[in-house]
């Protein structure tokens, strides 16, 4: 950049597809990085508990929306995918396999599970395959309660904290730095991945399926790789939300948990990877604030307590909807605005 | 100013009081998600029993406050919920709820030493091995439907073995008990003759009531929950098909008797607590509480589910120290304790969390439900945790 020049000026392409073109926002991210890693020396174990969920939403809402978001290909699978990891996790690590190791194998199984139940998805578009996904979802649900040498059936399977060189990851504090490296290492990837020839292929499918094959891309090759990319990453939010909780059941895997990471993607904004991150932090953290405000409103008036409790969930619903009306282009928009606002200050246009 | 600023201090002195002697528990509730209809009047007599016990004078003069949380079934709720219980609130032992949740938090109360009661009565919750702090006051869902069979087998009168079959959603909570059913069924001399799935949400169970009336069963078991029980129940009255029906736990409450009025005479029900109304000493406490109105006899299990847990708060005090491994222990040390008649006696064991082997059979007869017999079986080590 040139001193005598206001604004960015890109003299390559490569300067141009930088994920952090400006020294601000590096210096900026890398602030914000080192404020997450002092963070479990202020916060108590409950507000790790919280970021340690979000990591893995994280995880979980931009891999998806690697598949839906930048390549165009709706998955309502996401959960059941996210179970497979959970469960070749577990199944491996309680073979004795190590934990990076069983989480890698989780993540690729996952991968092949996706890639396998990506196959319509070269006949099929839109709300077919939606459907279609959606079988993967069933289907997958089905093997998780009735494998049950694997799987442990309706009985669930429990692990162990995960170790790695015999230390374990046995506590929320623990736990948070490890989460907070595969979020870290997943976001940075999936950036990663969209400057280059694969995501700009996934990019051209979503925008228009003819033209992307006019100009030379194998859609099926790349459908594939995008599912089974998102799968992988998949698996691997599911496996480590197996190490975490420790015990897995199929109930925690339902299409529930789909749709919960659509809703996150949507709410953050589509093919956004900074919006996949509001997602997650909004949809982990909305419920958990509603419960507290509920929690109060009931010890104010404890008779109708269980009313005031589970309108909660009615709540979430009503928040939802006005945000598809209010902010239909999700939070990584009104994050852009509020940027703009901020680069251009006092002189907004 | 000053009268404000006094009044102020006057109240905040009154709450540090009030908040001295206390002991916090969580509970863990479904009031809005798929298990609510049951959820609520659970949840309604965990609280009331707290407000019970509190007017009682508390427990070892302690008050208890109980936080509630509703977490919509929903396991990760469930987890940030716990959560916040153990680190922000303190508790010292927690109310749970169904499958979702208590086996998601199963690890996490072993490693916090919370004691945990839930309303998942699944058998491998009963062994300490793989579930230390998890204790439960009902006989588990397998213990259940061996008492039913047990009882069904000595009122058998034919010299031909009973034919028995099986409906059950196939869903976690449904197959739980299945195996042990079967197995526990061909050893006292069932001839099982075929099963079929229904599932929770279902609208309609004729295919699966149609291939069933082929096979002649004698005794049909239902698993399930109540709204797919009223299902079954109408379509086979339809069919004109009459087997004995016995229903679990979940599967046929009160609301039975609204959701398939007719349909539902006769069908046996398996509990573990008393109905409301039923002539036991804890009986009278309730009918004050909800004065006069009419419970389910999930609320009733909820109450008695605080009791028992209050007796264990109430031992550890005695002994000096109320924290989780000391309430754990002492309900260890529980023989027989009665929760005022609600439920059979209770005891657990170091190595053996099974509160009772002792099922209540009630039958619904002219659309009222009536106590038939209180089956007990013995405490058998090979059916722990199965």
């Amino acid at each position: 950049m040139k001193a005598d020049k206001c604004g960015l000026f890109f003299e390559s392409y490569g300067q141009e597809n930088q994920i952090f073109p400006s020294p601000v926002q590096k210096t900026c991210l890398g602030a914000f990085l080192l404020f997450l890693l002092i963070v479990p020396f202020i916060l108590d174990s409950y507000y790790l508990s919280l970021f340690n969920l979000i990591f893995i939403a994280v995880i979980g809402a931009v891999s998806l929306n690697l598949i839906t978001g930048i390549c165009g290909q709706i998955s309502l699978g996401h959960g059941a995918f996210m179970g497979v990891g959970a469960y070749a996790t577990g199944y491996f690590m309680n073979l004795g396999i190590n934990f990076f190791e069983a989480l890698l194998l989780g993540g690729l199984v996952a991968s092949l599970v996706g890639i396998v139940f990506g196959l319509p998805s070269l006949r099929l578009k839109g709300i077919y395959l939606a459907i279609a996904t959606l079988a993967a979802q069933l289907i997958l649900e089905y093997v998780f309660l009735h494998w049950d040498s694997v799987t442990g059936g309706s009985n669930g399977l429990a692990l162990d904290a995960p170790a790695i060189f015999n230390f374990y990851f046995d506590n929320d504090l623990k736990m948070f730095y490890l989460l907070f490296f595969f979020a870290l290492i997943s976001t940075l990837a999936i950036s990663n991945l969209m400057r280059s020839k694969y995501g700009r292929a996934f990019v051209s499918i979503r925008d228009f399926y003819l033209s992307a094959e006019v100009i030379g891309i194998n859609l099926f090759q790349y459908k594939l790789y995008a599912f089974g990319i998102s799968s992988f990453f998949a698996g691997i939010a599911g496996g480590l939300a197996a190490v975490y909780a420790m015990y897995i059941t199929p109930e925690q895997f339902g299409i529930h948990l789909s749709i919960s990471y659509l809703a996150m993607i949507i709410i953050g904004g589509m093919g956004k990877i900074i919006g996949s991150v509001f997602g997650a932090v909004f949809i982990t953290l909305l419920p958990e604030f509603l419960s507290i405000v509920s929690q109060h409103l009931s010890a104010f008036f404890p008779d109708i307590s269980t009313y005031l409790l589970g309108l909660k969930e009615g709540i979430f619903g009503l928040i939802l909807i006005l945000f598809l009306i209010f902010e239909p282009e999700g939070l990584a928009h009104r994050w852009h605005l509020i940027k703009a606002y901020f680069k251009l200050y006092p002189f907004a246009h | 100013m000053r009268k404000i600023w006094l009044s102020f201090l006057m109240v905040l002195l009154f709450v540090s009081l009030a908040t001295a002697k206390e002991i916090k528990i969580g509970v863990l509730s479904d009031l809005s998600g798929p298990t609510s209809a049951v959820g609520r009047p659970y949840a309604k007599g965990i609280l009331d029993c707290v407000k019970y016990l509190n007017s009682q004078g508390g427990i070892a003069g302690y008050k208890i406050k109980a936080i509630q949380v509703d977490y919509a079934y929903n396991a990760q709720q469930a987890i940030s919920a716990y959560k916040r219980f153990v680190n922000k609130e303190k508790i010292v032992a927690l109310q749970g709820w169904g499958t979702q949740d208590t086996e998601a938090l199963t690890r996490f109360v072993a490693k916090d030493k919370i004691p945990t009661f839930s309303a998942s009565y699944s058998a491998h919750l009963t062994d300490p091995k793989k579930a230390p702090y998890n204790f439960f006051i009902a006989a588990d869902y397998s213990t259940q439907i061996r008492a039913a069979l047990k009882f069904f087998k000595e009122n058998w009168k034919e010299p031909r073995a009973p034919r028995l079959a099986f409906i059950y959603p196939d869903h976690p909570y449904g197959l739980a008990p299945i195996p042990a059913a079967k197995e526990y069924a061909q050893e006292i001399g069932y001839e099982i003759v075929g099963e079929e799935n229904v599932s929770l949400k279902a609208i309609d169970a004729t295919t699966q009531l149609l291939s069933l009336k082929k096979k002649n069963p004698d005794y049909v078991w239902i698993g399930g929950t109540t709204p797919s029980t009223a299902v079954i129940l109408k379509d086979a009255k339809k069919l004109n098909f009459s087997p004995v029906f016995f229903v679990n736990i979940w599967g046929s409450d009160e609301n039975i008797l609204k959701l398939a009025p007719g349909a539902c005479e006769g069908i046996y029900s398996l509990q573990a607590a008393a109905i409301y109304g039923q002539q036991v000493p804890g009986m009278k406490i309730i009918e004050s509480l909800t004065q006069g109105q009419v419970q389910m006899t999930h609320y009733i299990r909820g109450f008695a589910s605080m009791l028992v847990m209050a007796k264990g708060i109430e031992l550890a005090a005695q002994k000096g120290q109320i924290s989780g491994p000391a309430i754990k222990q002492a309900l260890e040390t529980l023989r027989n304790y009665d929760p005022l008649g609600l439920t059979p006696p209770i005891s657990y064991f170091p190595d053996d969390h099974r509160p009772n082997m002792s099922v209540f059979i009630y039958q619904i007869k002219n659309g009222k439900f009536n106590f038939v017999k209180q089956v007990d079986l013995e405490r058998k080590k090979e059916w722990l945790g199965k």
